[in-house]
């Protein structure tokens, strides 16, 4: 069979340089019956043989190429800008459907999780609303406002959580209004710090607006794991708390932070009460309480087995264990014993009744210090 | 044999076939127009041969030359014989094209062989001649139309013609055999209709 395709070709090449197909086949006697028929064939295959295309035909299909090479370098230029442009704007549009499905999904959701305090499972989902309403709140002013509103909600929350005497970690923010050694007050919040407590570099002083975080203890107080300061302008409630004004019975002005009452439960003691937070707070009564001092602990005294909060109270005379006194004051929120004034009966005035023990009168006298013959 | 044979041709080039691909994979319109003027009318002539309709074959021509430039500007395409790569193209689309057709229950064979550049003027006979042997052409497979249309269509040798078939020399002979004897058949058979 090969001799048979090459003699066809050698053939073909004679045919090529101009002989034709019996010349050829001259050479090849045997095979030229076989070879015949192929040689004739490719000859009219080669007489099929098409013309170069004409002019018309290769300009309109050069410049249909040229044009479709520059379109094809636009697009290459140009996905990247649009890319660029698209993918954050694609996102945006993302995150506002997800939080516009939230909103509308969620709400009973958001409602249940509304009284929640820190600790509570449902807690996070009040925060994380409270950051979507913040996010979406474009008006400075309003956002201001919003924000505001969320401070004084972190401090309901300790306030909260002081009166179910739950321990859990909170985070407030406030101004600091006392700094007497470890003890300090934060927006009518006892706060402790330790060794352990993170403060921030710079000077924290009293007046200067601070974060808080720490985790609440059983005497009412939070022992701070970090007090970090706030920058200036820092939009938070402006708590009047009486202990730097325990002289000044004007509710509005605040000394060294001049700036209007945030919530005033109006409260009807003589003396300076201390602010109450709650809004639907009513009216504490006063009460006079009398007996002998058994204990005095920080800030506290007892008399008649009544624990009393001594911090805010104007003392006349000198407090100690074992006097004789008269405390005028109220059962705030918390069930607390909040003592505005001591009068201490032992003074210098009554000297007699100092002699004695007052350990048998274990009533409560309620009034007047007459009262002393039984 | 047949390695150096190609390396033979790609350096017979007149221009400079590696700073044309360069060119096209950056879409420089300098490169695209010498590489069109330089293989355009090669690669007409060869669908033309094939597909015996002038618009259909501009179409395919224009398409095999977009593929080319897209294909690069993938990383694919030919990295070095640039009239290799658009030859297996063309014949690739074009055999792609017939199988389309012949699936279409309307079009019949003869219709899709109507030569519409034949000179009115041509004698009778030759036309006739010519309808039947393109008739019969159509008929054949399409490596043998294939080889044909190098072969007798374009006027390739042996060697270069195997190099674009990707075969052996030896197979070429075997296989443009065949084909002129098929051909033949044919062309006889289709007189006799």
């Amino acid at each position: 069979m090969n001799k048979l395709y090459e003699t066809l070709d050698v053939c073909l090449k004679e045919i090529d340089q101009g002989a034709d197909v019996d010349t050829v086949l001259f050479s090849y006697p045997e095979l030229a019956d076989e070879l015949r028929p192929i040689l004739e064939a490719s000859v009219k295959a080669k007489e099929m043989a098409v013309q170069a295309p004409s002019d018309d035909i290769v300009k309109r299909n050069r410049a249909k190429l040229l044009q479709h090479a520059s379109q094809m370098r636009e697009q290459k230029s140009a996905p990247n800008s649009r890319r660029v442009w698209t993918v954050p704007l694609r996102r945006a549009l993302v995150t506002l459907m997800v939080v516009a499905l939230l909103f509308v999904s969620s709400t009973n959701l958001v409602r249940a999780a509304s009284t929640t305090l820190p600790g509570d499972s449902l807690y996070p989902v009040k925060r994380t609303w409270e950051d979507m309403s913040l996010f979406f709140t474009f008006d400075t002013t309003k956002r201001e406002e919003l924000e505001l509103e969320y401070e004084n909600e972190r401090l309901d929350e300790v306030h909260e959580l002081f009166t179910e005497g739950r321990s859990a970690d909170v985070d407030f923010a406030g101004y600091v209004t006392r700094q007497s050694g470890t003890e300090w007050r934060v927006s009518g919040i006892t706060v402790f710090v330790s060794a352990q407590t993170r403060v921030s570099d710079q000077q924290v002083d009293v007046g200067s607006a601070v974060q808080v975080r720490g985790k609440i203890q059983n005497n009412m107080s939070v022992m701070a794991e970090s007090i970090q300061l706030l920058p200036q302008g820092s939009k938070l409630p402006e708590i009047e708390d009486n202990e730097l004004e325990s002289d000044d019975e004007n509710e509005d002005e605040n000394e060294g932070l001049n700036l209007p009452i945030v919530e005033n439960a109006g409260t009807q003691s003589e003396g300076d009460a201390e602010q109450v937070y709650k809004a639907d707070l009513s009216q504490p009564k006063s009460e006079t309480v009398s007996g002998p001092v058994t204990s005095i602990v920080n800030k506290f005294m007892i008399v008649n087995g009544i624990s009393m909060d001594i911090s805010h109270a104007e003392i006349n005379g000198v407090l100690k264990v074992g006097v004789s006194v008269q405390a005028e004051g109220y059962y705030d929120s918390n069930g607390v014993f909040i003592v505005t004034k001591v009068e201490v009966k032992n003074s210098s005035v009554n000297s007699e009744n100092e002699s004695n023990s007052n350990d048998d009168s274990k009533q409560d006298d309620g009034h007047a210090d007459e009262s002393d013959d039984d | 044999m047949s390695t150096t044979m190609i390396r033979g041709y790609t350096q017979a080039m007149s221009y400079d076939e590696q700073s044309a691909l360069d060119g096209l994979r950056n879409l420089n319109a300098q490169s695209i127009g010498a590489v069109y003027d330089q293989y355009f009318p090669e690669v007409f002539r060869y669908v033309r041969y094939r597909l015996n309709n002038d618009t259909v074959a501009e179409d395919i021509t224009s398409d095999v030359f977009v593929r080319l430039l897209e294909a690069l500007e993938k990383k694919q395409g030919p990295r070095s014989n640039i009239k290799g790569w658009l030859i297996a193209t063309a014949s690739n689309v074009v055999n792609d094209h017939l199988r389309r057709m012949y699936r279409r229950p309307t079009e019949t064979l003869s219709d899709s062989m109507e030569d519409k550049s034949t000179n009115i003027h041509a004698e009778v006979d030759l036309r006739e001649q010519n309808h039947a042997v393109k008739a019969a052409y159509a008929q054949l497979t399409s490596d043998q139309q294939h080889v044909l249309a190098l072969r007798f269509g374009q006027g390739y040798s042996l060697e270069e013609t195997a190099s674009y078939m990707k075969k052996k020399v030896n197979a070429v002979k075997a296989l443009q055999f065949r084909a002129l004897a098929s051909l033949q058949r044919l062309i006889g058979e289709v007189s006799y209709e």
